[in-house]
């Protein structure tokens, strides 16, 4: 029988081990030694090992058939090895097992109780944790949501792991990741994740740069593996973000701001323009503030002698600390999207890839701090861009980092939107989503910039915060600081210098109400109305006079679960919004997923193009249970309300869908249904569609993008992707004019309808309604006011036979006699 | 004046320097454990290096092996923590090498700081940028060795050593512990001291200041 040598820091631990392995050989038993402890010191035991201690235990059960050596931890391995140098047992084989203490100390004495080999008993010894591995492994397995398809692999010996489905929108993008690192940051435990999909090699979990280089996205699976003392609750707290969604499920009620990370770089041989484009209505005055300079490139210099490195590499921790709780102090100070934003950068800022690898390239080859810096984050950067698809989304945010770290340790005024406490007009070569996010609409009157599209991150956050903005200012850049400038957002026009009459224009012009009518200076009406996704919505709706809403968006009700929501539910949330409209129109869209708004459990897991794939009405190919649940709804609502009810399908290719979908809103005795047209398809057989239909609107963001073949999510693309595309326009012609000969209104809910000049346009076309946020309607009214229908169609004429967005828009604003 | 050889009593000055150095420091050094290991660095060396002193002044040796064994073997059991088996195996192998000698000139005391340097690598296995005592003995071993090489007396070899061993120690800062209790931290390692490396230092500046003293 072979001989075991039990070697532990503490002598109390080792007695305890022993005599809890004993409890299971009532017979025969191995013999069994201690070392344990070093020792005393002023009368207490000393925590510790002693190596000539171990020796005499393993000679005291020196057996022919082995001795087997069980460790805890750290000089306990170490003071081991040593006692082998010191024992003389010829031909008595001792080894050392890096079986676990407790379990394999356990599991050893069994199986030499039974006479087992030595090399037998320490390969049952080192298998001791697949028992407790699989068990919290099940555990952890058990408490899990049904959605996240929980199943525990037992990978090694000594680890456990959870494969997860990512059911958020966006995957391990860089929110998630942080809250990934942050969960983790205080278990005692190491944790890898991998992307199943990809079959890359798993990475650290603690670091969120290493997580985005897994491209992990909606519904791809990942191995979550973990070791050490808190490995169970580390699978559990990335389980319970995993399957919560990251909270992103119920966050996306709330609009977050797109970020274009490509248009930081002006498209290369793309279409330019000469003058600005309005991209967000109003107009506003102040004097001009300059973003800071870029910083440029550090360049290398010689190597830092060996003595100095540790002081500079040092530098980088500070510099990391300064901005991480600069960004920190600042996310504090804002709430929303904005916080989330300026929260994940900060974290970015302290991830140990980036400071760790920067300051190993300072240690080992001398390198500046700020060049190292640069240097490792932009070979980050090059990784992300390789894999494209999120990560490469994040690139701008990288280098956001970038910037403030190497501006700190330059001793240089931090990158972004510097701090005033008076008004001024922001101008900026491009703007960054952690630039945009801290934007005080009361400070920053106007946004102006030099790069940029219609849909840019700018655009996007100008409306947002209804302040004027204009992009593809290509001069701007050389207006002096301080220089007083009129900006006028809805002309796409800057006035330097302007006059005491015209500031004074702008001073009455700042807050536009809606009177709650909408019509021309000639008296023609055009209904005015809102579009509401939630019922907070609804309130803002109501309390800017809108007419009645004309896209009800009801994705709300579906986002933040992963199921569907009972019809109960539903009736009683469409019940809500309809009682803030009574004897209004309210117009109901059925339940619009796919494409930028995935939903788990009517979406397919990914698709390779999503925005041409299983979207809106398609969705209900697969559950057409859904549909006939949610029209069932919305009648029960209906008939509880005095608000006039109509109902309309997204994403309508062919007259038979039109068809099918009015005939089931009939059949739940939905009077008035309808369809958007947002594709080129719906637009040329209008005519067919018309026949069994009650009305049709325009949803002008996709109709873009599909008329264009331009991704939305692209900012290269921004100039392609805009409505004042002569294209578009004359696909938006072709609606209205089937409208008008079946003598049917046509709608239009859509960015477009909200900018002024184009809401002219449209109704030069013929537009009935009009849908757009409630911010816009004061402006649009304004527009409509000061303009005859004559205008509006000369308007839409001239503009619809441009020959470029750029001259369409000047051709309306001409016909119009609005700025330009 | 240094001297171009070192007897027997300058290395138990060394010794017994380092017994002082560890003392003085000894809650210093348990303060750079506690925030990245088990606290117990500053007590166990003082611990250890008083267990050193007592044997030697007990039964003083006439030769290295003698000497350097004794001392090895005491730290083995006394000090209780990582640093037992690794100071102790340092100073085994230190007189294995030396031999039964009772005077070194500078090749033979490099000789045998590079076999205890060995022991250290068998021992812990270290490599470079692991945060260990091994980032401030391996230069300091290094610029021993080049000081000798270029003419240097054992006493301007150990106070170029010294020099190397903190350098070597204050990089160890902003690493991340790859080996030992620390390792265990992972990143919150870094930003800290290595009680290893600084106690090594503590070595190296005990045998400067001995062997300057002559």
């Amino acid at each position: 029988m072979i001989g075991i040598v039990v070697v532990s820091h503490s002598e109390r631990l080792a007695q305890a081990a022993v005599e809890l392995a004993l409890q299971m050989v009532p017979g025969e038993r191995p013999r069994i030694a201690l070392a344990a402890g070093a020792g005393e010191a002023d009368g207490a035991p000393v925590i510790g090992t002693d190596a000539m201690r171990v020796a005499e235990a393993i000679t005291s059960v020196a057996s022919p058939d082995g001795v087997l050596v069980l460790m805890d931890l750290g000089s306990a391995v170490m003071s081991a090895e040593l006692a082998l140098e010191f024992v003389d047992l010829p031909g008595v084989e001792i080894r050392l097992t890096s079986a676990p203490f407790v379990e394999g100390l356990l599991a050893g004495v069994v199986r030499a109780a039974g006479g087992a080999s030595l090399d037998e008993v320490e390969q049952e010894a080192r298998g001791a944790l697949a028992a407790k591995a699989g068990q919290v492994g099940a555990d952890a397995a058990s408490s899990t949501a049904v959605s996240a398809e929980a199943a525990p692999v037992v990978s090694a010996d000594t680890e456990s792991s959870v494969d997860l489905a990512l059911i958020n929108p966006s995957g391990l993008h860089v929110r998630p990741a942080s809250m990934v690192a942050m969960a983790l940051a205080p278990l005692d435990a190491t944790v890898a994740i991998a992307n199943l999909r990809t079959g890359a090699p798993a990475v650290a979990a603690v670091s969120p740069t290493a997580l985005l280089t897994l491209a992990a996205r909606q519904g791809d699976r990942i191995r979550v593996t973990a070791h050490g003392p808190q490995a169970a609750e580390a699978l559990d707290a990335v389980e319970r973000l995993v399957t919560d969604g990251f909270g992103e499920l119920v966050a996306h009620t709330a609009p977050i701001p797109v970020i274009v990370p490509s248009a930081v770089e002006p498209p290369v041989g793309g279409p330019t323009r000469d003058r600005p484009l309005g991209v967000s209505p109003g107009r506003a005055s102040g004097p001009v503030v300059r973003m800071p300079d870029p910083l440029a490139e550090p360049v290398a210099t010689a190597a830092l002698p060996p003595a100095e490195r540790p002081a500079a590499a040092v530098r980088i921790d500070a510099a990391t600390a300064a901005v991480s709780s600069e960004l920190g102090a600042r996310a504090a100070a804002v709430t929303g999207p904005g916080h989330d934003i300026l929260a994940a950068t900060a974290l970015m800022v302290t991830d140990v890839t980036l400071s760790g690898d920067a300051k190993r390239r300072v240690l080992d080859a001398g390198e500046s701090p700020e060049y190292a810096f640069w240097q490792t984050v932009d070979g980050v950067a090059e990784i992300f861009r390789a894999q494209g698809g999120l990560a490469a989304e994040r690139i701008a945010d990288l280098h956001d980092v970038r910037n403030r770290v190497v501006a700190e340790l330059l001793g240089r005024e931090a990158p972004g939107v510097p701090l005033r406490s008076e008004p001024f007009v922001l101008v900026a070569r491009d703007l960054a989503p952690a630039d945009t996010a801290l934007l005080d609409p009361a400070i920053c009157r106007a946004l102006v910039t030099v790069e940029g599209g219609p849909t840019s991150h700018t655009a996007i956050v100008a409306r947002s915060l209804g302040i004027p903005a204009l992009v593809a200012a290509r001069g701007a850049l050389e207006i002096p600081e301080g220089t007083v400038v009129l900006v006028d957002g809805t002309a796409g026009t800057i006035t330097q210098n302007p006059s005491e009459a015209e500031l004074a224009a702008v001073a009455e012009v700042r807050d536009v109400v809606f009177d709650g009518s909408g019509r021309t200076a000639d008296g023609h009406r055009v209904q005015l109305l809102a579009n509401v996704g939630s019922p907070s919505s609804a309130e803002a709706a109501t309390a800017a006079h809108a007419e009645g809403v004309g896209l009800f968006r009801t994705e709300f009700l579906f986002l933040d679960r992963s199921e569907a929501p009972s019809i109960a539910e539903q009736v009683r949330a469409y019940a809500g919004v309809l009682a803030a409209f009574p004897g209004r129109k309210v117009v109901i869209r059925t339940l619009d997923a796919g494409a930028d708004k995935p939903l788990p459990f009517v979406t397919m897991a990914h698709e390779e193009n999503p925005a041409l794939g299983i979207r809106g009405f398609r969705t209900s190919w697969r559950r057409p249970d859904l549909l006939d649940e949610q029209l069932a709804a919305i009648a029960l609502a209906v008939a509880d309300s005095s608000a006039e009810v109509q109902v309309m399908a997204p994403m309508i290719d062919t007259p038979d869908e039109a068809a099918d979908f009015a005939a089931r809103c009939r059949s739940h005795g939905l009077a008035v249904a309808g369809v958007m047209i947002e594709t080129p398809a719906a637009a040329i057989t209008a005519p067919e569609l018309l026949t069994n239909i009650d009305f049709v609107s325009l949803g002008t963001n996709d109709l873009a993008q599909y008329t264009m073949a331009a991704d939305r999510m692209v900012g290269d693309l921004a100039l392609l992707n805009d409505p004042w595309q002569p294209a578009v326009l004359r696909m938006m012609r072709l609606a209205f004019d089937a409208g008008r000969a079946a003598g049917k209104p046509v709608g239009v809910c859509g960015e477009a309808a909200a900018d002024p000049l184009l809401a002219a346009v449209l109704v030069g076309f013929g537009a009935s309604s009009l849908s757009m946020s409630a911010r816009a309607l004061g402006h649009v009214a304004e527009l409509l006011q000061g303009v005859t229908v004559a205008q509006c169609e000369a308007a839409a004429e001239s503009s619809s036979a441009a020959r470029s967005a750029e001259d369409a828009r000047a051709a309306a604003a001409t016909a119009l006699g609005v700025g330009a | 004046m240094a001297g171009e050889t070192v007897t027997l009593s300058s290395l138990v000055t060394w010794l017994s320097r380092f017994r002082d150095l560890v003392t003085e420091n000894r809650n210093y050094l348990t303060e750079l454990d506690s925030a990245i290991g088990d606290a117990d660095h500053g007590a166990n060396m003082a611990r250890g290096m008083a267990a050193v002193m007592e044997k030697v002044g007990a039964s003083p040796a006439t030769t290295a092996d003698e000497l350097f064994k004794s001392v090895g073997m005491t730290l083995v059991t006394s000090v209780g923590g990582a640093s037992g088996p690794l100071y102790g195996t340092f100073f085994l192998r230190f007189g294995m090498t030396a031999g039964a000698v009772s005077e070194f000139d500078g090749a033979a005391l490099s000789a045998a700081l590079r076999a205890g340097l060995g022991g250290v690598v068998a021992r812990g296995k270290p490599e470079l940028g692991d945060k260990t005592m091994f980032d401030a003995m391996s230069p300091a071993l290094e610029a021993f060795d080049a000081s000798v090489a270029s003419g240097g007396s054992p006493a301007a070899a150990a106070a170029a050593a010294y020099d190397a061993a903190v350098v070597g120690r204050d990089a160890t800062t902003p690493l991340v512990a790859r080996k030992g209790r620390a390792s265990y931290l992972g990143e919150r390692s870094a930003g800290h001291l290595d009680p290893g490396a600084t106690s090594t230092a503590f070595l190296f500046q005990a045998l400067a200041e001995s062997l300057a003293q002559g």
